[in-house]
C-alpha cells in the first residue's frame, strides 16, 4: 500500500475506532433529549462516574473487563435515575434551558463528589499487555478492537431493545408524540427514569471505554462531552441513528485532519462540526427525533 | 345516567382561561352524538376534559356511573374511553403496525389477534403496515388514527375533527368508517366543523355556543331547524 494511502487509511481505521466508542454516550445524550426535551450536560459526570465505577470493578475486585463494562453501565444508569428524579425533575417545569443550566451545575456538583472520592491523579485499568496487531501496513490495538465491540453490541442491544420491545417502543412512542402517548395510556413518569437509566449507563460505557484507551480521572467525562454533543448535534438532535453517524463524522473527521493539522488543532473539529452543521443542516444529517 | 354523562363541567387551559362553562353533556350505549358550534364554543375543550387532558374545576365526569373527572388519560383509557385527537394523532416515525400497537398499549393480551382484526377492518392498514405513518396521506392517517382507537375495542370513542383537512373523498369514507364502528356497538362523541355531515350521521347532537349549552336534541330534528340552518349550517 502506498505511504499516503495507508496513513489516510490507518487514521480512518482510528476514526471508527474513536467514532464507535463517542457514539455509545452520544446516543445516551439524543436519547435523553429525544424523550425529556433538553441537552442534559450531567452526561459528563455520569460518564465519570461509570469509568470509576468499571475502575473500582476491575482494579479494586479484579474483575475482567466485560463485568467491568456492565457495573459502569448499571452505577451510571442508577446514578443518572437519582439525579434525575432529585434534581432535574423539579426544574423541568421551569424550561429547557433552567434545566440544561441544572445539568451544568449537577455535573459540576457530581465530578467534584468523584474528586472527593479518588482525588485528582490519573488512574489506569488493569489491562494485560498485548502487542499491536498489524495487517496491510495498519496497526491496531487488541484492546481497541475489544471496545468496539463492546460499544457494537450495546448499540446493537439498545436498538433491538427499541426496535422489538413493548417498553422500547413506548419510549419511542414518548419521544414522537408525548402528548399520544399520555392518551394511549403510556407512563411518561415510568419512560423519564427508563431513558434516565438507560441513557446514563450509556455515558457511563462510554466513559469507561474512553477511559481503557486512555486513563481516567475526574475530568474524564468533561473532555468527552463537547465531541458528544457534537456527534449528537451533527447526525440531528434526537436521532439515536444519528448519533452513531454524527459519532463516526467527528471520530474520521479529527482523525484526518491530523494530515493537514497538528493534533493540538484536533479538538477544533467537533466546534467546526457543529457549526457547519448547524449553518447547512440545522436539524442534523438524519434530522431530529428520527428512530 | 347515560353512559358517558358529563355534568356542569367548567374547564379550561388555565384559572383564568376557563372555556367550558357549566357544559352538560350525556351519551347512552350505541350512540352517536354529534357536538357543533362556531370556533371556540369549547367543542374539543369538552374531547379532551372528558379524556383527562384537562381538570375540570367544577362539574363531573361518569363512565358507567363511576367518576373520572381528574384521572390521568391512562387510566380513562383503561376504562375503555378512547380519544382520538384532531391533530399529532398519530406516531410519525413508527410504523403502522408499531402505532396500533401503541394504540392498545394499556391491554397486553391478545395483541397480534386485534392487530389482525383492524388490518381485517382496514385492508390499506394491513398493506402499509411497515410503513412509517409519516408516509401516509392525510386520510389515512386519521383511520390509522380510529384504528388505534379501536384497538382498546373502547366502549365510547371520542372523535375530535376527524374529516379536518381531508379532500371531500377522503371525509366521506372516513364517516363511513365512523358510522361502521358505531353500528358495532362502539358509542360515539364527535365534534365536527364539518355539522351538515356530522348530523347527517349522527343520533343527537349538541350545538355549544361560547362554552354554554345552546341546542340539543336530535340530529336530524336540528338540521332542519331553519335557525340552526342558518346559523351553523350556512344557509
Amino acid at each position: 500500500m502506498p505511504p499516503f494511502v495507508a496513513e489516510v487509511a490507518q487514521l480512518v481505521l482510528n476514526g471508527i475506532m474513536a467514532g464507535t466508542i463517542l457514539a455509545v454516550p452520544a446516543i445516551g445524550l439524543t436519547a435523553i433529549y429525544a424523550v425529556l426535551r433538553f441537552p442534559n450536560f450531567a452526561l459528563a459526570s455520569h460518564a465519570t462516574v461509570g469509568a470509576f465505577a468499571g475502575y473500582v470493578a476491575n482494579v479494586q475486585f479484579g474483575l475482567p473487563i466485560v463485568p467491568s463494562v456492565m457495573c459502569a453501565f448499571l452505577a451510571a444508569g442508577l446514578a443518572g435515575v437519582v439525579s434525575d428524579e432529585y434534581v432535574l425533575k423539579p426544574f423541568r417545569a421551569a424550561g429547557f434551558i433552567t434545566t440544561a443550566i441544572a445539568s451544568i451545575a449537577l455535573t459540576i456538583g457530581i465530578e467534584n463528589l468523584i474528586r472527593f472520592g479518588f482525588g485528582n491523579e490519573l488512574r489506569g485499568y488493569d489491562l494485560p499487555l498485548m502487542r499491536d496487531w498489524r495487517f496491510w501496513g495498519l496497526r491496531v490495538g487488541p484492546q481497541q478492537v475489544q471496545n468496539l465491540g463492546i460499544a457494537a453490541v450495546a448499540m446493537a442491544l439498545l436498538f433491538a431493545f427499541l426496535a422489538f420491545t413493548r417498553t422500547g417502543k413506548a419510549m419511542r412512542a414518548v419521544a414522537d408524540n408525548p402528548m399520544l402517548a399520555a392518551i394511549k395510556g403510556i407512563n411518561a413518569d415510568v419512560v423519564a427514569r427508563l431513558v434516565s437509566f438507560v441513557g446514563m449507563g450509556l455515558a457511563g460505557l462510554g466513559g469507561m471505554l474512553i477511559g481503557l484507551d486512555t486513563t481516567i480521572d475526574p475530568l474524564t467525562g468533561f473532555r468527552a462531552i463537547l465531541n458528544v454533543f457534537a456527534a449528537a448535534v451533527v447526525g440531528g438532535l434526537g436521532s439515536i441513528p444519528g448519533a452513531v453517524i454524527g459519532a463516526l463524522t467527528v471520530g474520521i473527521g479529527e482523525e484526518l485532519c491530523l494530515l493537514f493539522l497538528s493534533p493540538d488543532y484536533r479538538s477544533a473539529v467537533g466546534f467546526t462540526a457543529i457549526l457547519l452543521v448547524l449553518t447547512l443542516r440545522p436539524r442534523g444529517i438524519l434530522g431530529a427525533r428520527a428512530y | 345516567m347515560g353512559l358517558l354523562t358529563v355534568q356542569g363541567v367548567v374547564a379550561g387551559y388555565s384559572a383564568a382561561d376557563e372555556i367550558l362553562k357549566g357544559v352538560d353533556f350525556t351519551v347512552d350505549r350505541g350512540e352517536m352524538v354529534a357536538v357543533i358550534g362556531p370556533n371556540g364554543a369549547g367543542k374539543s375543550t369538552l374531547l379532551k376534559t372528558i379524556a383527562g387532558l384537562l381538570k375540570p374545576s367544577r362539574g363531573s365526569v361518569t363512565l358507567k356511573d363511576a367518576p373520572i373527572h381528574g384521572h390521568p388519560p391512562r387510566e380513562i383509557c383503561r376504562l375503555g374511553l378512547a380519544y382520538v385527537p384532531q391533530e399529532h394523532n398519530v406516531f410519525p416515525t413508527m410504523t403502522v403496525r408499531e402505532n396500533l400497537e401503541m394504540g392498545g398499549y394499556v391491554d397486553t393480551k391478545n395483541v397480534k389477534s386485534r392487530i389482525e382484526r383492524v388490518f381485517e377492518r382496514f385492508p390499506m392498514l394491513a398493506q402499509k403496515r411497515r410503513l412509517a405513518a409519516r408516509g401516509l396521506s392525510g386520510g389515512e392517517r386519521q383511520i390509522l388514527a380510529m384504528a388505534m382507537a379501536l384497538m382498546v375495542e373502547p366502549t365510547v370513542m371520542l372523535l375530535d375533527e376527524p374529516s379536518a383537512g381531508l379532500s371531500p373523498i377522503a371525509a366521506e369514507r372516513l364517516f363511513e368508517s365512523v358510522v361502521a364502528i358505531n353500528r358495532e356497538g362502539v358509542s360515539i362523541a364527535m365534534v365536527e366543523q364539518n355539522a351538515r355531515e356530522a348530523l347527517a350521521i349522527a343520533g343527537r347532537a349538541y350545538i355549544l355556543v361560547d362554552g354554554r349549552n345552546h341546542r340539543t336534541g336530535d340530529a336530524k330534528a336540528l338540521a332542519a331547524d331553519p335557525d340552526i340552518r342558518r346559523i351553523f349550517l350556512g344557509g
